[in-house]
């Protein structure tokens, strides 16, 4: 099975093989017990993957989403699910599973001033922690870590907790993010308005 | 017939939730008001069908799922001989929730404050130390309550607390052929619902959740940011028909008789192919292409199609909402709180691409424009429970332009702007909260 990373920059990338390769992926960080040393990456990796998903956080949290898509591939996903046990995406419905032209249409539709349930916007603060980084073949890594945003909408602060399933790639440009799934703890129950940028 | 004395929701009855009503116009408190929440969940979800859950969600014998009537906790299950059960989840000896799983499988329930056992058909089978009850204890007079009738239409579950509520297929009225429609679509698969669910959390009273539900008159404005996106980018796909005047549009709004409504935008929508009309999809081009080379394009243009969004919003009330290809139940949790749930579905029977498909094409909605809705919900509940020297909620669309007219096929018909979906279900409202004030008065 080829690497997630490796999928080609192709419009309409989420076939069959895509959904399976990211259940396998799932699944291996679901059963994971302690890292294999031979998937320990670089320091010199790991400091670079550790910028990016702190840059990643800042962008979102400054409201600069045209900025986050920039560290996105062409062949990216962002994907929330409903449930919280590696359900098979093919069959089952998320909250948010886009590439990359959705999640542009997304960045787009907040970027219109029309999109209510974000007018005003909610506030974040994005905090990443516990973070596990696996390396995923010479150009690849994994990266699992915790997450605390912290919200306030309109008045209304809530919290949103999880854990953030990252693969990245190393590129010309740099360490981009190929996945980012968010692992809501409480997905599968209900959720007030997430449709600011997790 | 004057449409301003058809639906205007009626003349006054002499009830006691009339004062709630002027042609045209509903009280605020309909929305803001504990003590109507308070009868409505007595009454009116206690007093007529209500949709509890889809069949295919307990598939097996013994297979379970926790739901609820109004606020009442209630146990849908599958007994052992295939018969579907709806329990009263609440303990007969201290009231404690007795199931507190979502789903499951389990012939018996037992409740885990002091072991007091169910079947899943309800029966009391077992109480610890059931001595110190005396030996005239009755174990058969301790079951869990059960709904006074449980019927499924083509697996749409319904129960009624009351047993004084007609057939189900006579309280579905027309709404039974347009279910008829969305089963039957394509080649008529089974409908799945265990494909997940969205469940938004919505702090707002559970009727502008459903107020909305048949409201053809918001799309172009509340919807505004998903139109324009998908406008710059792919020209006139999906709902661009309202940037028009969309009330000529072949768009309709129907009344289905006991308060269930239809707007219908398959004439527009589905026009020529749905799926050809569909904006992009993750996946839309690469899953097409390999359809098209495992069953010809023909077929897998037929597959999609009907795995397309279904172009109905069927409201049934009062607390199922058939919108695409999801099933949505309205919950009423507090008088300004509702959880909306969002059942997904699959097509038992068609390639696992044409499933893959439609589990995309169902998030777009939700994230794209649910999610506006709800903030338009939450605004029209502060407005409405903050200011209270201005009591009255305007319902007066196409009330007097007579515009409705009753179609060859025995259903009124309005223009898909008009405000009957609203008019149709708050008389079904009225009439049911009336008669069961007068027989509480009675008790």
């Amino acid at each position: 099975m080829a690497p997630v990373n490796t999928v080609p920059a192709t419009p309409g990338y989420f076939d069959l093989a895509f959904y399976a390769r990211m259940q396998a992926l799932v699944e291996s960080w679901r059963s994971l017990s302690e890292i294999p040393e031979d998937r320990l990456p670089s320091d010199a990796d790991r400091a670079a993957c550790e910028r990016l998903l702190h840059a990643e956080a800042r962008l979102i949290d400054g409201g600069r989403l045209e900025n986050w898509l920039d560290l996105y591939t062409q062949d990216c996903a962002y994907w929330l699910p409903t449930d919280v046990e590696g359900a098979d995406p093919a069959r089952f419905v998320s909250w948010e599973f886009n590439d990359r032209r959705r999640l542009e249409e997304r960045v787009e539709r907040l970027a219109t001033g029309r999109a209510f349930s974000q007018l005003p916007v909610t506030r974040t603060t994005h905090l990443y922690t516990n973070i596990e980084m696996l390396s995923a073949g010479a150009d690849g890594m994994e990266v699992l870590c915790n997450f605390l945003i912290q919200t306030n909408l309109n008045g209304r602060p809530s919290q949103r907790a999880g854990w953030n399933g990252f693969l990245c790639r190393r590129t010309p440009e740099g360490w981009r993010i190929v996945l980012k799934r968010i692992g809501l703890f409480d997905a599968d129950l209900p959720q007030d308005n997430n449709s600011f940028t997790l | 017939m004057s449409l301003s004395v058809r639906r205007a929701v009626g003349p006054k009855e002499g009830g006691a939730f009339d004062r709630y009503f002027r042609p045209g116009f509903v009280h605020r408190d309909l929305y803001v008001s504990r003590d109507v929440f308070d009868a409505e969940m007595r009454h009116l979800f206690g007093d007529t069908w209500v949709y509890v859950g889809h069949e295919s969600e307990v598939p097996e014998p013994n297979d379970f799922v926790t739901r609820t009537i109004g606020r009442r906790p209630v146990i849908l299950s599958r007994g052992r001989d295939g018969a579907l059960h709806v329990v009263i989840n609440r303990c007969t000896h201290r009231g404690a929730v007795v199931c507190r799983q979502a789903r499951g499988n389990a012939g018996r329930f037992a409740c885990g404050y002091h072991a007091w056992t169910f079947a899943n058909d309800g029966r009391c089978i077992g109480v610890p130390l059931k001595h110190a009850y005396g030996e005239n204890f009755d174990l058969s007079a301790q079951d869990l309550r059960r709904a006074a009738k449980v019927e499924s239409y083509r697996g749409f579950v319904f129960a009624s607390i009351s047993g004084a509520v007609p057939p189900l297929v006579e309280h579905l009225a027309h709404a039974r052929r347009y279910l008829d429609e969305w089963l039957d679509r394509g080649d008529g698969l089974p409908v799945i619902a265990r494909a997940g669910a969205m469940q938004f959390n919505t702090h707002a009273n559970w009727k502008t959740v459903y107020d909305n539900a048949g409201d053809g008159y918001h799309p172009p404005f509340s919807h505004d940011s998903m139109l324009r996106v998908f406008a710059r980018r792919y020209g006139d796909v999906d709902m661009q028909y309202y940037a028009a005047n969309f009330d000529e549009s072949p768009l309709i709004s129907r009344d289905l008789g006991n308060g269930h409504t239809l707007l219908d935008q398959r004439p527009a929508m589905h026009a020529d192919s749905a799926w050809e009309r569909q904006h992009v999809i993750p996946g839309r081009e690469i899953l097409r292409d390999q359809l098209d080379a495992q069953h010809g394009p023909q077929r897998a243009l037929e597959m999609l199609d009907t795995s397309t969004g279904s172009g109905l919003n069927l409201n049934i009330f009062p607390n199922l909402l058939i919108i695409g290809n999801q099933i949505q139940v309205v919950e009423p949790v507090a008088v300004d709180r509702t959880v909306v749930h969002w059942f997904s579905t699959t097509l038992d029977g068609v390639p696992d691409a044409v499933n893959a498909a439609r589990m995309r094409m169902q998030e777009d909605f939700p994230s794209f424009g649910e999610v506006d809705d709800t903030a338009q919900f939450e605004a029209c509940q502060a407005g409405m429970d903050g200011v209270p020297e201005m009591e009255w909620i305007d319902i007066r669309r196409h009330m007097e332009t007579d515009a409705g007219r009753m179609e060859a096929d025995g259903i009124w018909t309005e223009p898909v702007s008009s405000d009957q979906h609203m008019r149709c279900y708050y008389e079904a409202w009225r009439r049911i909260m009336n008669a069961g004030d007068a027989s509480a008065g009675r008790g």
